[in-house]
């Protein structure tokens, strides 16, 4: 027998009571973990976009309104000497679906030459650029989609668009975005659209969104008022939209979460500290007489106050650690559907684990100090003269 | 002085509550002769488990000197005195104060934690403090799974486990009926008899005097009455 196992059976000295002080530790430090992940994927997400530079111009009427694709020549005749703007890329949504699935892809023809430009954020190498811009077929797709459909590079993809005409393409995966935003993207060349278009007689080329790559922050702001003035009075009025301000705009329509992270941690801390206070002062006076017993047999006040206060560790990292697996588990098990992901899913954040840990182990030993340290003080003859 | 004589000398005792001053002791002194037997006797307030606990090395005099063996214990920091407690005394108590989530192998065992020796050597005291206490039958019992009786006999083996010179019982029989309190003071006569240990008892139970070879009565924190008990005259050790 050790002294660590006397701690550990103390714990089941009423189980009941540790146990429910142990979900009172759990619950707020899943809640603390589930917050602290989203705050720090969307941290992730704002400056990853942030640093992308993207406006997004698509007709005043609405995303699903076409634009001529001619538009795209004169958004870049506002920058000839490309001192503001980078590339524009045209889009056109396709609405694929793998063929009797019901979720279509996020997918999206793009312009061949200006897609690798606008979308540095998609990683592609030399030689995959290459195969984009000779592959008529080529695909370029999200991680999350690959993984669901145990595609690879050089697989052979059939999709079915779900808007009109409807037609069936086949494609040819170039490259897989890894960490994809949204995980089921879904790119595809715009010109091997029209073109299979216009084998079944059809000669629409309108685009539904110009990706306009901007060179700094002010460029962006300066070219959105530009874009937006040009086709004013057209039949084809334009919003231009930062991409940042748009997901910015739509995190904050949530609230100031990572303010009601804060307040929230504080509340969990506060509360599990008078719980987690309140359970080892209870503890401690029930056990006042068997501590005076450990002392008038030996023990030095040391390790009665390390008894004491290693209790409320052990409670407290027990506790934490069920607490940050609630929290994990929540993250890993895949609850939400892909299909429908606009921004990328909260990922388990070592942030937040390990924040969980500190300030669950913190928390253990300021609830612990206070009876440990009445512990030290306890006059074992006072204790014990309570009965004798 | 042999290792286990005790002599206290004009102790005093003052507790201080508040503004009021209270004498558990006034000026005591007392010799008990290493491997002896006494029992301490006397009314409630009389100073009985505060001499106990001044023997003990629990509670130091106000004034006036302990001395237990080679030890003065008045002199001793507290750090000296838990750590000399741990080796020298051994003690019992009414309420039996066992830990309720360990076993009585394991209660028994909680002293020798404090000492540097092997699992091995560690579980053999402990078997062969079940057996001088009758119990090695009830060593995986919890003590609620114990009888009163069964629970202060692992209290005498957690007090004996460390093999000390003297055991300090206060009270042990208080909480027992009358046949379990004959089986536990006699357990604590076979502790003096066989193994030769110094046994300091506290009780108000006149049975319990007949065990002892003396019988020291206190009144208002002084000695009143010290007796030779005759049954046991022949290896009494005298009183100072």
């Amino acid at each position: 027998m050790t002294l660590s196992y006397v701690l550990m059976q103390n714990l089941r000295r009423n189980p009941l009571r540790t146990a429910l002080t142990g979900v009172a530790f759990a619950l707020p430090m899943a809640i603390f973990v589930l917050a602290i992940s989203t705050v720090v994927m969307l941290t992730k997400t704002a400056a990853r976009i942030e640093q992308q530079l993207r406006l997004a111009v698509h007709h005043k009427a609405g995303i699903t309104a076409f634009m001529p694709e001619g538009m795209r020549r004169k958004i870049e005749d506002l920058d000839p000497n490309r001192q503001r703007l980078l590339a524009v890329c045209a889009m056109r949504w396709f609405g694929g679906r793998i063929p009797d699935t019901p979720n279509p892809l996020m997918s999206l023809a793009c312009d061949v030459d200006t897609f690798p430009t606008v979308y540095q954020d998609v990683p592609m190498t030399a030689a995959e650029v290459e195969q984009w811009q000779h592959e008529r077929r080529a695909a370029v797709v999200g991680d999350g989609a690959a993984n669901q459909y145990g595609w690879t590079p050089g697989s052979r993809v059939v999709l079915d668009s779900t808007i009109p005409p409807y037609q069936r393409l086949e494609f040819i995966v170039v490259k897989i975005i890894p960490n994809a935003s949204p995980p089921n993207a879904f790119y595809l060349r715009r010109d091997y659209l029209l073109e299979s278009l216009q084998a079944r007689g059809l000669t629409g080329t309108g685009c539904n969104i110009f990706w306009v790559k901007c060179r700094s922050a002010a460029a962006l702001r300066t070219l959105q008022k530009d874009i937006d003035a040009l086709f004013a009075n057209s039949p084809d009025e334009t919003r231009s939209e930062d991409e940042n301000a748009f997901i910015a705009g739509f995190i904050e329509a949530l609230g100031d979460i990572p303010g009601l992270a804060r307040v929230m941690a504080t509340v969990v801390v506060f509360i599990i500290a008078l719980v987690a206070g309140n359970t080892m002062m209870m503890s401690f006076r029930e056990r006042i007489r068997e501590l005076a017993v450990f002392k008038a047999i030996g023990f030095p006040s040391s390790r009665v106050f390390l008894i004491v206060l290693s209790e409320s560790l052990l409670l407290a990292l027990f506790g934490s650690l069920v607490g940050i697996a609630l929290g994990v588990g929540f993250l890993l098990v895949p609850w939400h559907n892909p299909h429908s992901e606009s921004i990328s899913a909260p990922e388990v954040s070592w942030i937040a684990v390990l924040g969980s840990l500190a300030i669950g182990l913190t928390v253990g030993l300021v609830a612990g100090l206070w009876p440990a340290y009445q512990a030290v003080r306890l006059r074992t003859t006072d204790a014990l003269r309570q009965v004798v | 002085m042999s290792a286990a004589d005790i002599e206290l000398v004009d102790v005093r005792k003052v507790y201080r509550k508040g503004r009021n001053a209270i004498s558990a002791l006034d000026g005591l002194s007392l010799h008990v002769a290493s491997g002896s037997f006494v029992v301490i006797m006397g009314p409630s307030g009389s100073g009985k488990s505060t001499l106990l606990h001044l023997v003990g090395g629990l509670d130091a005099p106000t004034a006036g000197t302990v001395r237990v063996g080679d030890a003065q214990l008045e002199q001793m920091s507290e750090r000296g005195l838990t750590a000399w407690r741990s080796r020298h005394v051994g003690f019992i108590f009414q309420m039996y104060y066992l830990v309720p989530v360990l076993t009585a192998a394991q209660n028994i065992e909680l002293p020798l934690l404090l000492f540097h020796m092997t699992g091995k050597e560690r579980r053999q005291r402990v078997r062969t403090a079940l057996d001088v206490v009758g119990l090695s039958d009830r060593m995986d019992h919890r003590p609620s799974q114990l009888s009163g009786g069964e629970e202060q006999r692992v209290a005498i083996a957690r007090a004996i486990v460390t093999d000390p010179d003297v055991i300090l019982a206060d009270e042990p029989t208080g909480d027992l009926d009358a046949r379990t309190s004959e089986e536990i003071l006699s357990l604590l006569s076979l502790l003096h008899a066989q193994y030769g240990k110094t046994i300091v008892m506290v009780t108000h139970d006149p049975r319990g005097a007949a065990h002892g070879q003396r019988v020291v009565h206190l009144d208002k924190g002084i000695l009143d009455r010290d007796v030779q008990n005759e049954a046991h005259a022949t290896t009494a050790a005298a009183p100072k």
